[in-house]
């Protein structure tokens, strides 16, 4: 299961037409997405930046499988109409293709770094001799080789996020989804986790999806999109910094 | 090592009330299986324990009670006529009315009492020393190592009993008749005298006598007509019962059935649990025990996965499909539930050894007590198919605010 995706650098990974999403309060409906486009490529940190309520985590939902958009198209690798497949089907292809890392961890208490990581693989079939190989592989990348046998009790904030962007990044994933992956953590970690994700896209040639509305994020994106109020009111493409000012609070 | 055994053993605070309840249910239908048990036990205690290999019934007895079990007298040489046969000997028994004596003194009492209770005092009845009780009376051939004398049963004690108008009495009986060891008492108008008091004959329904087959004829009750009790059996090799038991039968032809002391015990304790009351009480109590079982399990693992709900709901959104959570619920209860087997064992233990030492002997047999292990994994399995409808609640998309 070790598929590189580095030779698709430049391939468009994503892409999605015309995505509504409406949400019902009370008696009146309210647009969320109103009509968005969008596409991510290969090797791509694409930051998706915008105030809260602005919709973007709600598109990061209907772009990866999660929430089902009420018009629209989405259309990611070889799935031509996602939304059309059978809800087994799109678990099956997040379980394929997709990484997610959210700003809460959401690691079992009860699992050690190891164990969460292995979990994940487990249902991707992988052999437990391949699960332990490649859990112990992600976490080492992610520089948590001296803490795999710790419960997340037992680690920092900044290392909880590792664990979870390890578990994401162990599936070899094509596309990985972050939503806000950096706001519970300090400058330091913040930095160690933005230049994993950063590191995905570049080697790797996985498209990151990243939601935040940390500015200072910006200087790894190759584009940034800024959506506000359900629609995109720019799209800019840009040369990630070579040498990014250091994240602190 | 899996999510969900992990999970239970890191967690395991909040999965205690499931495992308590468990417990509790467990315990519930344990104790009363074992205490009805225990009881037919208690009535069969002499023949458990006497020396017999083999115990030979009327043809038609299904157990030692509850049925004709005697036979026709002319059958005790057919028996010994086996060449393995060592020794023969009916059992016999009988029943009447026992009173205890008082000392002058408790007279004395009982007689100021009576007084008081004339002058108008109300309530004055209760509590009196003077016990009036049917009883059973059991024979033993008062001879050391004879085939009707239990194993238990000490050198002196069978010289006590082999004196004229001697009686056992179990401990557990002594306040029931009023008596104690050496105290003088009527049986059917008659002056016997209480020489032994034995430990572990308990009987709940009947306090019963033990005495020697000559006291009995001594009583004027012994069996001496054409019919006898079942007969205990003694033979060379006790390893061989089973054999020689088959091969009396076969010599039998019908007119008797010869049972192993294992047979029988077990004849004897179905018979039990196939008394109509006993069989209602029991299916009562685990019915009771399903239902706090299954309301408390479900409860606490609803509780328990609710609070794991984001990491399930992670899961989801990694692509692990429903069916793959709800089979980590599944796991979860199963384990769950094996824990609670343990723990009821370990408050079934605790019980029992109290019970014990109240002179309620309580007796497990294993094939009640898997069926009952059985029951409490199944309540645990069937409180997290119950708790499934949680993981409706772990909408991935959740995550994403």
């Amino acid at each position: 299961m070790t598929r590189d995706n580095a030779h698709k650098r430049g391939e468009t990974a994503l892409e999605a037409r015309g995505l509504v999403k409406r949400f019902k309060t009370g008696r009146s409906y309210i647009e969320v997405l109103k009509g968005i486009d969008f596409d991510a490529k290969h090797g791509d940190v694409t930051m998706v930046m915008g105030p809260s309520g602005s919709g973007k985590s709600t598109l990061v939902a209907a772009l990866s499988g999660l929430l089902k958009p009420d018009e629209g198209k989405v259309s990611a690798l070889e799935a031509k109409d996602l939304w059309s497949l059978p809800t087994g089907k799109i678990d099956k292809f997040r379980l394929d293709h997709c990484g997610f890392i959210f700003q809460g961890f959401n690691l079992f208490p009860a699992l050690t770094a190891k164990q969460q990581v292995m979990t994940a693989l487990k249902y991707q079939g992988a052999s437990p001799g391949e699960q332990a190989r490649r859990a112990q592989a992600a976490l080492e990348s992610v520089g948590l080789g001296p803490r795999v046998n710790q419960r997340p009790s037992e680690l920092s904030g900044g290392e909880k996020q590792r664990v979870a962007i390890a578990r994401a990044l162990a599936k070899n994933p094509n596309l990985i989804f972050a939503d806000e992956p950096t706001s519970a953590l300090d400058g330091e970690n913040g930095q160690i986790v933005i230049r994993l994700l950063r590191e995905a896209a570049s080697v790797r040639g996985a498209a990151v999806i990243c939601v935040t509305h940390d500015p200072r994020l910006e200087a790894y994106a190759d584009r940034v999109i800024h959506i506000e109020d359900g629609r995109i009111l720019d799209d800019v493409r840009r040369t990630p910094d070579a040498n990014p000012a250091p994240l602190s609070h | 090592m899996s999510l969900a055994l992990a999970t239970l053993l890191y967690e395991w605070r909040r999965y205690m009330a499931a495992v308590v309840a468990l417990a509790f249910s467990g315990l519930l239908v344990l104790a009363q299986v074992g205490m009805f048990v225990g009881i037919g036990k208690g009535f069969t205690a002499q023949i458990d324990r006497a020396r017999a290999d083999i115990m030979v019934l009327g043809p038609g007895a299904k157990a030692l009670f509850g049925g004709p079990s005697g036979l026709p007298r002319r059958m005790i040489p057919l028996v010994y006529s086996h060449p393995e046969v060592t020794q023969v000997a009916p059992l016999d028994g009988s029943g009447g009315r026992f009173q205890n004596i008082l000392s002058p003194e408790q007279q004395a009492k009982e007689e100021a009492r009576a007084k008081r209770a004339g002058k108008g005092e109300k309530g004055g009845g209760g509590g009196t020393a003077r016990k009036t009780e049917f009883v059973n009376v059991t024979v033993v051939d008062a001879i050391p190592g004879y085939v009707t004398v239990p194993t238990d049963y000490t050198q002196s004690m069978i010289e006590a009993l082999r004196r004229p108008y001697a009686v056992a009495v179990d401990e557990t009986a002594l306040k029931r008749l009023g008596v104690k060891k050496g105290d003088k008492a009527l049986y059917n108008g008659k002056t016997i005298h209480i020489a032994v008091v034995t430990r572990g004959y308990p009987n709940i329904i009947q306090p019963t006598l033990v005495m020697s087959r000559d006291t009995l004829r001594m009583l004027g009750e012994a069996d001496i007509g054409q019919r006898v009790g079942p007969l205990m059996v003694e033979i060379k090799d006790p390893a061989r019962a089973e054999i020689v038991a088959a091969q009396l039968n076969k010599k039998a032809d019908g007119k008797f059935r010869a049972w192993t002391r294992q047979e029988l015990a077990d004849a004897n304790s179905n018979a039990m649990l196939e008394d109509q009351i006993i069989g209602i009480m029991l299916g009562f109590s685990a019915f009771l025990g399903l239902l706090i079982g299954v309301a408390i399990t479900w409860q606490t693992l609803r509780g328990a996965i609710m609070a794991n709900i984001k990491e399930f709901a992670s899961l989801r959104a990694l692509g692990v499909s429903m069916g793959d959570l709800r089979n980590i619920v599944m796991e979860l209860s199963f384990w769950v539930g094996i824990v609670g087997v343990f723990a009821a064992g370990l408050l079934t233990w605790g019980v029992s050894l109290l019970a014990t030492m109240g002179g309620v002997p309580m007796y497990f047999p294993p094939v009640l007590v898997a069926i009952v292990a059985g029951f409490l994994v199944a309540i645990a399995m069937l409180s997290g198919f119950l708790s499934l409808g949680v993981l409706k609640n772990s909408q991935p998309a959740d995550l994403l605010r």
